[in-house]
């Protein structure tokens, strides 16, 4: 089978042969793996993740970072529950609260760093402690349960019927739904739309994109309240999933969420990255965990491994890139 | 670099280190004034000097890799593997019968080479592969954790013997020993980042590595000891963390990670590398330690302490942008 040049030179191809080899390894030592009920659960426990990784692509296409998600979707959760137990149980309205107040923060962390050229890491840093806190001084650490009927049913809902499980057949989990939804509004936006192609821009060369007439700064402002937005919708989705609200859920979870982003391909100098490869970058995150407890190794083992996988697969695209330069008679002259 | 050299006599005034001072002696005061009979004593002075220097060493490890252009996002892991293995040392050497002196000889010599070793893959990976800092150390931060985790269990080490309890939680002539040991930290940095070649070198790769490495210096090897002395500071931080809980466990500073970024940033370094002074990091670790103790006094709850960290971190670089903005519009 003969690859093509380009397919073979991108990043997301090259993550995907590593995804491929890390699935046959898998299956050969633990043949459960390769199960519908494995996988669909893989899915499940992995959909939260897979939506925020795809909301922080856009940001950090453009080069920036957001350190804020985690306590952003913590506080979203906390909304969303809040709104169910006291406001009302109308699951739409649910998760049109938990993405207009992700939306929100993302907007006031857009305003920082367009208006206020505060740096992202720095600005997002802020939020995050400020987000965290207010958090827990409101909820004091303690769990909401007991959420209405109706959004627990919900989130347990399934589309059609693959395989039987007791006596009620299983099917692929409502959430996916969300996460479809998500990839190909990203996928759209980045793709086909002028946003889009101004985010790109951003990320290659900040002066030159001004200078082609992108306003970066109200790109800047929209792709924060965008990933907001898709955190908020993020929130909602966990919260369908566990039926309960921990406001300590997700701590550290950002790093997870960027280091997916980064498995995916994405450069955080910004400029290169796929709504592909960001899903392939959760694939890989998902199948690496999944894997090592179908093979009863010990959970202390997961943590290294991903590591590994993160240092050694940037470093294989660094080199790889190098390579490429260097066979390329092109004078480039770098930025000082 | 050095912007107020050969400047009149009030610019000194007016550098970002000089106000940092001015607002720790208001909050200071303040304080003073609002809560004399706890805040003004020596017995919070003491406790504030035992808890200020972890972060403070851990800030300055961060500010030093910022500013050579850099991000370590893997310090705290440093220290608690630092730790563990030490640990590990430590205990095993106690349980079988060797003397204390040898046994803590050998345990801090443990420590600083598993900083030196965390920061010398760090250095290799960013200088030599080129991979952005942020991310190598997103990397190394997580197979530090794992190995921790894997030595541990998940559990702590513990069995210490006695003399190391000392680092900790000492005092010579009323001054807590980790305090003695902060001092030391600040000088040598201070010697090594603002009066040294080294340092000299450091500045120019976080301003630009293409013009430093054109200027003939050696960029990776800079960059490699830039790392290096960063993981050897978290494990100093590390002997005063496990000596002062008496243990050593992976997730014991974790929250040191994001606050020493907020103090490097707050201290004035620039993000984008090549400004930052060992003072004024000195001075936002100090501010915060002021204020941080100055709330829990007035009891005010922990969580509205953090709130407030994240609104000073945001209102402080605001100042800056509008500040900057007025300054160069009245040139």
């Amino acid at each position: 089978m003969k690859v093509p040049q380009r397919l073979k030179q991108s990043r997301e191809f090259g993550i995907f042969l590593i995804l491929l080899a890390v699935c046959i390894i898998v299956t050969v030592a633990a043949p459960s793996f390769f199960s519908i009920e494995n996988l669909f659960d893989i899915l499940k426990g992995n959909v939260v993740l897979a939506i925020m990784a795809i909301g922080m692509l856009p940001v950090i296409l453009t080069g920036g970072i957001d350190v804020s998600v985690g306590s952003m979707v913590a506080a979203i959760t906390i909304i969303v529950g809040n709104f169910l137990m006291k406001g009302s149980d109308n699951i739409l309205l649910a998760f049109v609260v938990g993405c207009l107040s992700g939306a929100f923060l993302g907007l006031i962390n857009g305003l920082l760093i367009a208006k206020l050229k505060i740096p992202p890491i720095v600005a997002t840093l802020g939020m995050m402690s400020i987000i965290s806190g207010i958090s827990l001084y409101y909820t004091n650490g303690n769990w909401i349960t007991g959420l209405p009927k109706n959004f627990i049913d919900f989130g347990r809902t399934t589309l059609g019927s693959f395989y039987q499980q007791g006596d009620e057949m299983i099917g692929l989990p409502v959430q996916l739904v969300f996460l479809v939804f998500v990839a190909v509004l990203s996928w759209f936006i980045l793709r086909h739309t002028l946003v889009g192609r101004g985010i790109y821009a951003i990320g290659g060369n900040r002066v030159s994109a001004e200078r082609v007439g992108y306003s970066v700064d109200n790109i800047t402002v929209f792709l924060y309240a965008y990933e907001g937005f898709v955190v908020g919708l993020a929130g909602a989705v966990h919260t369908s999933i566990m039926r309960q609200v921990d406001p300590n859920a997700f701590n550290g979870f950002e790093m997870q969420v960027i280091s997916a982003v980064v498995l995916g391909g994405a450069s955080t100098l910004g400029g290169y990255g796929s709504v592909i490869g960001t899903l392939i970058g959760v694939a890989l995150f998902a199948v690496i965990n999944n894997g090592l407890i179908l093979m009863h190794i010990p959970t202390f083992w997961q943590k290294i491994v991903v590591g590994i996988v993160l240092i050694a697969s940037i470093s294989f695209d660094v080199t790889q890139k190098k390579y490429w330069e260097s066979h390329n008679t092109k004078v480039d002259i770098e930025e000082a | 670099m050095k912007k107020n050299t050969g400047k009149k006599p009030q610019a000194r005034f007016q550098s970002k280190e000089s106000v940092l001072f001015f607002i720790f002696i208001g909050i200071f005061v303040l304080m003073c004034v609002l809560s004399p009979q706890t805040f003004l004593t020596w017995r919070n002075l003491q406790s504030m000097a035992f808890q200020l220097p972890e972060l403070g060493i851990f800030a300055l490890a961060m500010m030093l890799v910022i500013v050579s252009g850099g991000m370590n996002l893997s310090i705290t892991f440093t220290a608690a593997l630092a730790s563990i293995v030490g640990g590990v040392v430590l205990s095993t050497m106690t349980a079988a019968g060797m003397g204390p002196t040898i046994t803590i000889v050998a345990g801090l010599a443990t420590f600083v080479l598993i900083g030196f070793l965390c920061g010398a893959l760090n250095g290799v990976i960013v200088a030599d592969i080129g991979i952005a800092p942020m991310l190598a150390t997103l990397g190394t931060s997580t197979l530090f954790e794992g190995v921790c985790l894997n030595i541990t269990k998940g559990g702590a080490i513990s069995g210490f013997p006695d003399a190391f309890l000392w680092f900790g939680n000492a005092s010579v002539l009323g001054i807590p020993f980790p305090m003695i040991v902060f001092v030391a930290v600040v000088v040598a940095s201070y010697f090594l980042l603002e009066r040294s070649p080294f340092g000299f070198k450091t500045y120019m790769i976080g301003c630009s590595p293409t013009v430093t490495e054109y200027s003939g210096i050696n960029v990776k090897k800079t960059l490699r000891i830039v790392y290096i002395i960063s993981g050897i500071l978290c494990a100093i931080a590390g002997v005063l963390m496990s000596s002062r809980y008496n243990s050593a466990k992976e997730s014991y500073g974790s929250s040191y990670m994001l606050q020493s970024i907020s103090a490097a940033v707050l201290g004035g370094t620039d993000i984008a590398g090549g400004y930052g002074k060992v003072v004024g990091t000195v001075l936002a670790v100090m501010i915060i330690q002021v204020i941080s103790s100055g709330l829990n006094i007035f009891g005010i709850n922990r969580f509205i302490t953090t709130v407030v960290m994240g609104a000073i971190l945001i209102l402080v670089l605001t100042i800056n942008y509008i500040s900057s903005g007025r300054k160069a519009s009245s040139k």
